[in-house]
């Protein structure tokens, strides 16, 4: 049951990306927290969100070009950490979420593959429509443009909980077979979120970006440790 | 594909405009010529083609200059949206989202997407409404918008949120393992920060600052400070 509900967040999800909506609820910011919720995790899908969002705050769709998958990417990362968090009885730890990231990260590489296959594909739709057309059928000629979303919906919820599944096969094994890998994971995730917020300062592109970053990260750290850190 | 989303969207407009279902195909054809644009910034070009299906419809034009009209305004309105929304106004409210839900939870990212999302629609609505009335003047009515300049300042505030996070994030592994965690984060931001800045790909530099970060997690356990 599990699966087929990560599988319809995954298919809604590629649907809202680029084709209904787009009101950023397919961003791993919210579709994490979304997936977790809907899994019944809403703190593990809180935890692994943020730093996703940072890390792909340049995937963006400009001009040709066709950024990765995040939407996928995020969706396989939390099912995988959150039910790979219920099997352990432990919730979304950083170390279950660094090896979610580890073992099912690249979907969103492999999602950019799918998406340029679906464009290609979805082109007979366009010729399709003109044919309708041609035969005295608007309304079924306009209609073509609503089969265009079931492809790219299949497709993630296909992916998404087949690489969930992987996640959810190997963590408990890792972590039960070497329980004191947990901590050292810790430090992993710790060094993944920074590099994931140094790529969300990148996708700014500003000029004045580094300097703007490494303020900001200097003065929170200075107020944060003013006001006793952050737990 | 953005032709048949284009064809989707106008045909409301369309079946108003031709009581004929001949000159109503005809009119459809038109638009399911190649098209593309920003998904948002198109809300413009969807207006200005309303505006002169009507001008077509009342004889006053020729049935080419809805199709013109698209074609010279549909790559200008792409880099103005791609510039603009994509590069700026939605990845500052990601960075926003993401601070919000680390230091408050839920509740500061639902209101930063509310708050995207009424932005959006509202420039998306003003942008259909220019396209609408002013037809080929949508370009001045955009321009008194500022929206390069805008963009501009959204993408160092950007620059600025993502600092805080990175920030934010280091307190939190301070929090969890020790004050070595929250040094890491940092070390891994500046690290990555210049492998990214000199064109290292996103996702195995991710996968370096992981396994580095495990293995300085392996000694750090190893020694007292450490967890």
């Amino acid at each position: 049951m599990d699966y087929l509900v990560v599988a319809v967040v995954a298919g809604l999800a590629a649907v809202e990306r680029k084709g209904f909506l787009q009101a950023m609820l397919a961003r791993p910011v919210a579709l994490a927290p979304i997936t977790g919720l809907v899994l019944g995790d809403l703190p593990g899908g809180l935890l692994i969100g943020p730093p996703l969002e940072l890390l792909w705050l340049g995937a963006v769709n400009m001009g040709a070009s066709l950024p990765p998958n995040e939407a996928l990417g995020t969706v396989a990362i939390t099912a995988g950490a959150v039910l790979a968090g219920q099997a352990l009885g432990t919730g979304v730890t950083p170390a279950i979420a660094a090896l979610a990231i580890a073992l099912v990260g690249v979907m969103a590489t492999v999602g950019r593959s799918t998406d340029r296959a679906i464009e290609e594909w979805n082109v007979r739709l366009a010729a399709r429509a003109e044919a309708l057309l041609s035969r005295g059928m608007p309304r079924a000629a306009v209609r073509t443009n609503l089969y265009g979303l079931l492809l790219p919906f299949a497709v993630s919820a296909l992916l998404a909980p087949a690489a969930a599944a992987i996640a959810v096969w190997v963590i408990p094994g890792v972590l039960h077979g070497i329980p004191a890998a947990a901590a050292p994971l810790g430090y992993g995730w710790a060094a993944l979120t920074g590099v994931a917020a140094a790529a969300g300062a990148r996708a700014f592109r500003s000029q004045r970006g580094i300097g703007l970053f490494a303020g900001a990260a200097a003065l929170t750290l200075a107020v944060g440790r003013l006001a006793g850190g952050i737990r | 594909m953005q032709n048949l989303g284009f064809a989707y969207a106008i045909d409301p407009a369309l079946r108003r405009l031709y009581a004929d279902p001949g000159q109503r195909s005809e009119a459809l054809r038109r638009h399911l010529a190649t098209f593309n644009c920003h998904p948002y910034t198109a809300a413009a070009i969807v207006g200005g083609a309303i505006h002169h299906e009507e001008l077509v419809a009342a004889g006053e034009e020729p049935p080419g200059a809805p199709f013109e009209y698209k074609q010279v305004l549909q790559g200008p309105l792409a880099a103005v949206g791609d510039g603009f929304f994509w590069a700026g106004l939605r990845p500052f409210f990601g960075a926003l989202a993401a601070v919000g839900a680390l230091l408050l939870g839920w509740p500061a990212l639902v209101a930063a997407l509310l708050l995207y999302n009424a932005l959006s629609l509202w420039l998306r609505w003003t942008l259909f409404r220019a396209g609408y009335r002013a037809g080929d003047d949508v370009v001045l009515r955009l321009a008194s918008l500022s929206l390069p300049a805008w963009a501009a300042r959204l993408r160092d505030g950007g620059a600025v949120l993502a600092g805080v996070g990175a920030g934010i994030l280091a307190l939190f592994a301070t929090g969890r393992l020790g004050i070595a965690a929250g040094v890491l984060t940092i070390a891994a931001a500046a690290a990555g920060g210049a492998a990214l800045w000199l064109r290292a790909r996103l996702l195995p530099a991710a996968y370096v600052a992981l396994a580095l970060g495990t293995a300085v997690g392996i000694l750090a356990v190893r020694f007292p400070g450490g967890r």
